[in-house]
């Protein structure tokens, strides 16, 4: 571990961590965005990653639901529509955990910078909105460690429905919370949504301090954005 | 944390812990065949077994996929979807539900395989304790010979190789089950089991386990059925209405 690392020291787990791992070697970036469908995300992650390769930084990608242990499993659960709160909870944290340990950890020791396209923080406000508990997910996602910067693409609802009906026509039974029941009205449980992820993601905000970024620029501006303050974060 | 009779919950929840090869599996059976002649509505229940993460469990265990946190929280997910989709609605409607393998068995074995305590007991604080639990608790030579003798192939996370105890199966498989009974004694106090010897014969260990589900539970009360009533005494002319009356139920 070199000074300027000591100094900022601030590689930990939120919580108990994961056995056996020696922080002081994860000498890598972790990058986390976050945001709804529709928010500008993957445009954002996919323009960083090309500027970071192009400066000559190692990068790689995580992203919900994409673990080897359970994506498959996950996905056909979720089209059945059969499971319950805290299953559904669990089996994300199944998913975030096996790329935790099998992809973001082994990177962060090789050196390499970690784009995640969404961390614990979306399936936490998901669950919160659904009224789980907030200290037991705490306890759960303890096992996550502490990015190095939380970017929040924050765009108000109505252009998320906007975006999102541009793009395929359609809105997502998830992404518009249809299993709360909220409205029979696709369009309308989609605004309430929406709007309960933004409550939960600002009360979660107090806690994780992540950096809250207006989504409702253009692509351009929002990129120039992110540079500066990752340039910022590769400088620690 | 609370059982479910604290809860007032209409139904019980008896659940049975131990090593592999305790003889556990085997008594909750016999308990089972009892309270289905007696009438009982009872549903059986066994740890891994949710349909829904079935194959991602057995893909992680085939291709040595899963590491104490992942084994932890998909075992994790597996009692969550049993808990919610059928414990907690059969033991709203009254059932006396019968567990094999119950949260203590991710108590022993998660942290055995290193993750902290307090992590696990906390994934697992939304379930409420058994009304009963019986540890059968075994000398490990017995249990790890009636293993032994009847299966020589062990499985690799069965066996705790993922904890690199040991190179050889069997003596990994020694050493884990040892370090996992510790664990089970260690919280026999704390959550108040029935620690059954299970050195002893197996109808013996069913006599205690039958007379003590008896006790604890007042099994006339989950019965399908009450007794029926006895027919009334038959006046002439209230025969029709009788009639009438079984009429207008079967409608």
């Amino acid at each position: 571990m070199n000074v300027q690392e000591q100094k900022n020291g601030c590689r930990c787990f939120y919580g108990h961590g994961i056995p056996r791992v020696k922080l002081e070697e994860l000498a890598g970036k972790l990058i986390v965005v976050e945001g709804a469908d529709g928010s500008g995300r993957s445009t954002q992650i996919a323009r960083l990653v090309d500027w970071l390769e192009t400066g000559g930084h190692p990068t790689v990608q995580v992203g919900l639901k994409r673990s080897t242990l359970v994506s498959k499993e996950l996905e056909l659960a979720q089209k059945g529509n059969i499971l319950s709160r805290s299953t559904l909870s669990l089996f994300y944290a199944t998913d975030f955990a096996d790329q935790l340990e099998n992809i973001i950890l082994p990177a962060l020791k090789a050196g390499f910078i970690v784009l995640a396209d969404r961390y614990i923080y979306t399936l936490m406000a998901r669950d919160v909105v659904r009224g789980m508990d907030e200290g037991w997910l705490k306890n759960l996602y303890g096992i996550a460690v502490k990015p190095d910067a939380v970017f929040y693409l924050s765009v108000q609802p109505q252009e998320l429905v906007q975006r999102n009906l541009a793009k395929n026509a359609s809105l997502d039974y998830w992404e518009s919370g249809m299993d709360l029941g909220l409205s029979r009205d696709m369009f309308d449980s989609f605004l309430k949504y929406q709007t309960a992820m933004q409550a939960a993601f600002r009360k979660l905000q107090k806690t994780y301090g992540f950096t809250i970024i207006d989504g409702n620029r253009p692509v351009g501006s929002i990129t120039k954005d992110l540079r500066k303050k990752i340039r910022m974060v590769l400088a620690e | 944390m609370k059982t479910f009779a604290d809860l007032n919950f209409p139904g019980r929840l008896i659940a049975v812990e131990g090593l592999d090869g305790s003889g556990k599996s085997t008594q909750i059976y016999l308990l089972k065949r009892w309270l289905e002649a007696e009438g009982i509505k009872v549903y059986f229940s066994e740890w891994n077994s949710s349909e829904l993460v079935k194959s991602a469990t057995s893909k992680g265990k085939k291709r040595e996929l899963l590491t104490p946190t992942t084994f932890s929280l998909i075992h994790a997910t597996d009692f969550a979807d049993r808990y919610e989709r059928h414990l907690l609605p059969l033991l709203r409607a009254g059932y006396v539900v019968l567990c094999d393998r119950y949260v203590f068995t991710a108590f022993a074995r998660d942290v055995v395989r290193g993750c902290p305590p307090e992590w696990v007991r906390g994934i697992y604080n939304f379930a409420a304790l058994p009304d009963i639990t019986f540890f059968f608790k075994t000398d490990l030579e017995v249990s790890l010979n009636r293993i032994l003798e009847g299966r020589p192939k062990l499985k690799f996370f069965e066996a705790g190789m993922d904890l690199r105890l040991s190179a050889d199966p069997y003596e990994s498989f020694r050493i884990f089950q040892g370090r996992i009974l510790e664990q089970y004694v260690a919280m026999s106090d704390e959550f108040k089991f029935v620690v059954m010897d299970a050195n002893q014969n197996v109808e013996k260990q069913q006599c205690i386990v039958r007379k003590l589900v008896s006790e604890k539970i007042e099994l006339r009360k989950f019965r399908r059925r009450s007794p029926l009533p006895l027919p009334p005494a038959f006046r002439p002319g209230e025969a029709k209405a009788l009639e009438h009356e079984e009429d207008l139920a079967a409608a």
